[in-house]
């Protein structure tokens, strides 16, 4: 009943001519920006920011001695290469290849922008050496004479290795220190014509089994996967005879399963 | 069905049953009788074996066996040459084909007229007289490049007959003939010299040994192998720097020298280890495993067995390859020197000019020359006039026989290990420790 004594809502028209009536007395302008209820929190909304810093740059200054392995440059990508007695870390860190002086060059005629770091075995050394003179190098090696070749000790069960001389302590800790491979048990499993011997290690905990990646591979030493004939990538002739008689095989099939009607051209 | 309807019904196999609607005995496209094709088909109950239809690997063996020849092509190809007619290229009767083949003898008999002006020209040059020398040095620099582009020509003529290409495919060409050579060089190029030339540079062979190669001669290596259980050798080829069991490369190789150039020259072969290990310089030095002077070889003799050369040939004989344990690989390098020519050709001739032989006796006696540790091929090079011409490799490293073949050869320090030299860590580190002990 209320309804019937409401105004009706005047046309949007109207509402739009009184709007820009009063807009000529309005001291500010409508505010344009609008805040909502919910604010974008994670992923790129608002600006990656520097993380904290990685440390990277030269760690070893052209001239200072190093010794092998040690660290050169820091970098991300490649900035600097690896030169003459240095290689490249898996994050592309530099490292000295054998002991001697550091070297920051270029070498035009390996690479025309390349810049390299190097290691010289001299103070006075290099580098690039001159095109044509061979390459500097050092062995880094001493030579012994080999032991002459030992009796194998064969130990049968129950019975522990002879103790070395001035090893008081031998018997005592003799289990701990055979190796774990020497404690693991060979059985045999499977059905009757496709047995398996299966080496059980002992594990961590006391258990006796298989590694896990040993039971993932027990298919391949069954017995339908060796009846497969090996695949061999190279043998082209073996891959024609097989294409060939794919390609007669689907040719007599759909002979006859479309009375050969197709086939005809 | 599609395979017997389609252009070539003789693709089928003859032995397959399936295939019966197919009427034996099949006639091609010869005009032999009919009677004849099925004499041939009965005799073909034990054919002889050809080494263009060989084509399972027992039949292989069998003709290795007793004919001593190699089987030509691919096995795919040559199973498929059993049943195909094998109509020479002027029979085939596909009139393209033949016209294509009339343009191009066409352009035959035209290049052949234009290497006989060619000659003449030559001819009428050289027989000039000139005084003066900058006239003649003219006239020479002429002569030269009219010969160039008379090879050019010779090759022109023949770089297009079908058969030619065929018979080099099937290894049949004849190294006399200087087209062979050239698809020769272009195929070595195109692959195996890029491949050859990788393992050199990236192996540092160059500038090791010596500052630069540019091979022209192609090298392929093989070692006989030990003797199968029917006495017969196999011999194992050796793709450009491979690492060798040392029991394989107890024996001197054989080396296959492959040059593109015209005649017989005289080689020089060295076999340089340039990893030598010196433990009291702290260094690597080079020994000389192998060299030998005065090597005849031509495009159409390229083997040289090392073992069996004369003994006024050879400077030191083959010392096997060996690496003690713990070390590095040891590079093997071969080296073929190309022994400078004897005297001068006159400009625009296509002699191949003899080279001179080196005097063995004197490097012999030489004791740069004849002494193995140290052996200096860069002085060698300079000090002989030889110029390398061809390079291989390859590569050794401690094995289970190696021991075994010291002994046998002589040498010393089988028993010899090498091991890693302690480097002392950067103070700072010690530094450290002491503070937390």
């Amino acid at each position: 009943m209320a309804a019937r004594f409401t105004r009706p809502a005047p046309s949007m028209a109207t509402l739009h001519a009184l709007e820009s009536a009063l807009a000529s007395f309005r001291i500010s302008q409508p505010t344009i920006g609008k805040r909502f209820a919910s604010h974008q929190a994670q992923g790129r909304a608002n600006k990656a920011k520097q993380g904290p810093g990685k440390r990277l740059g030269a760690k070893k200054i052209a001239g200072e001695y190093v010794v092998t392995g040690n660290i050169l440059y820091k970098q991300r990508g490649t900035l600097w290469f690896p030169g003459d007695n240095c290689f490249m870390g898996r994050d592309h860190t530099i490292h000295a290849g054998s002991p001697g002086y550091v070297k920051y060059y270029r070498d035009p005629l390996k690479h025309p922008k390349r810049k390299y770091i190097g290691v010289v075995f001299e103070r006075n050394q290099t580098l690039p050496q001159a095109p044509g003179t061979p390459t500097r190098r050092r062995l880094g090696m001493l030579a012994y004479q080999m032991p002459d070749q030992e009796e194998e000790i064969v130990t049968a069960d129950l019975t522990t290795a002879p103790a070395l001389e001035n090893d008081a302590a031998a018997p005592a800790t003799q289990i701990r220190q055979e190796p774990q491979e020497s404690r693991s048990v060979t059985i045999t499993k499977g059905k009757k014509g496709d047995r398996q011997e299966i080496k059980l290690h002992l594990r961590p905990g006391g258990m006796y089994r298989q590694a896990n990646w040993e039971i993932g591979r027990a298919a391949e030493r069954s017995k339908a996967a060796m009846s497969v004939r090996p695949f061999k990538p190279g043998d082209r002739f073996a891959a024609w005879r097989k294409r060939t008689a794919r390609v007669a095989r689907s040719a007599e099939r759909r002979a006859m399963t479309r009375g050969g009607k197709k086939s005809k051209k | 069905m599609a395979l017997e309807r389609s252009a070539r019904p003789l693709a089928q196999s003859l032995r397959c049953t399936r295939h019966e609607r197919i009427a034996l005995p099949i006639r091609s496209f010869t005009s032999s009788t009919a009677r004849q094709e099925t004499e041939t088909q009965q005799q073909s109950t034990k054919p002889p074996l050809d080494p263009f239809t060989v084509a399972t690997p027992r039949l292989e063996r069998k003709l290795l066996r007793e004919q001593k020849k190699i089987p030509i092509g691919s096995r795919r190809r040559r199973a498929a040459m059993l049943t195909s007619p094998n109509i020479p290229f002027v029979e085939l009767p596909y009139q393209c084909f033949q016209e294509a083949r009339k343009y191009l003898q066409e352009d035959r008999t035209q290049k052949l007229e234009e290497i006989r002006v060619q000659r003449e020209r030559i001819e009428r040059l050289a027989d000039k007289v000139v005084v003066d020398p900058s006239e003649q040095q003219k006239k020479n620099h002429r002569l030269r490049s009219m010969r160039q582009y008379l090879e050019e020509l010779k090759i022109l003529a023949d770089i297009n007959d079908p058969m030619i290409k065929k018979k080099f495919e099937d290894g049949q060409g004849d190294m006399n003939k200087p087209i062979y050579r050239h698809l020769a060089d272009k195929k070595w190029r195109s692959h195996k010299r890029l491949l050859l030339m990788q393992r050199i540079e990236q192996m540092h062979v160059t500038p090791d040994v010596l500052a630069k190669v540019d091979p022209i001669v192609e090298t392929t290596l093989s070692f006989t192998g030990p003797s199968r259980a029917d006495r017969h050798r196999v011999a194992r080829m050796v793709q450009h720097g491979d690492i060798v069991d040392s029991r394989v490369s107890e024996k001197a190789p054989t080396l296959r020298i492959q040059p593109f150039q015209k005649g017989e020259k005289l080689y020089t072969i060295a076999v340089i280890n340039p990893d030598v290990p010196n433990v009291a310089a702290d260094a690597f030095d080079t020994r000389c495993h192998f060299l030998a002077c005065n090597i005849p070889v031509s495009p159409t003799k390229p083997y040289v067995q090392l073992g069996r050369l004369n003994k006024e040939q050879i400077v030191l004989p083959w010392l096997p390859a060996f690496s003690q344990k713990g070390l590095p690989y040891q590079r093997m390098s071969i080296w073929i020197l190309e022994q400078p020519p004897q005297g001068e050709l006159p400009a625009g001739s296509n002699d191949a000019l003899p080279s001179k032989p080196l005097d063995v006796k004197a490097l012999q006696e030489n004791e740069k020359s004849s002494t193995r540790e140290n052996f200096n091929l860069r002085g060698f090079v300079g000090h002989t006039k030889t110029t390398p011409v061809g390079v291989d490799l390859f590569r050794t490293v401690w094995d289970e026989g190696t021991a075994g073949v010291m002994r046998r050869a002589g040498i010393i320090g089988g028993d010899v290990e090498f091991k890693n030299k302690r480097i002392e860590p950067l103070p700072y580190k010690r530094l450290k420790e002491n503070r937390y002990r």
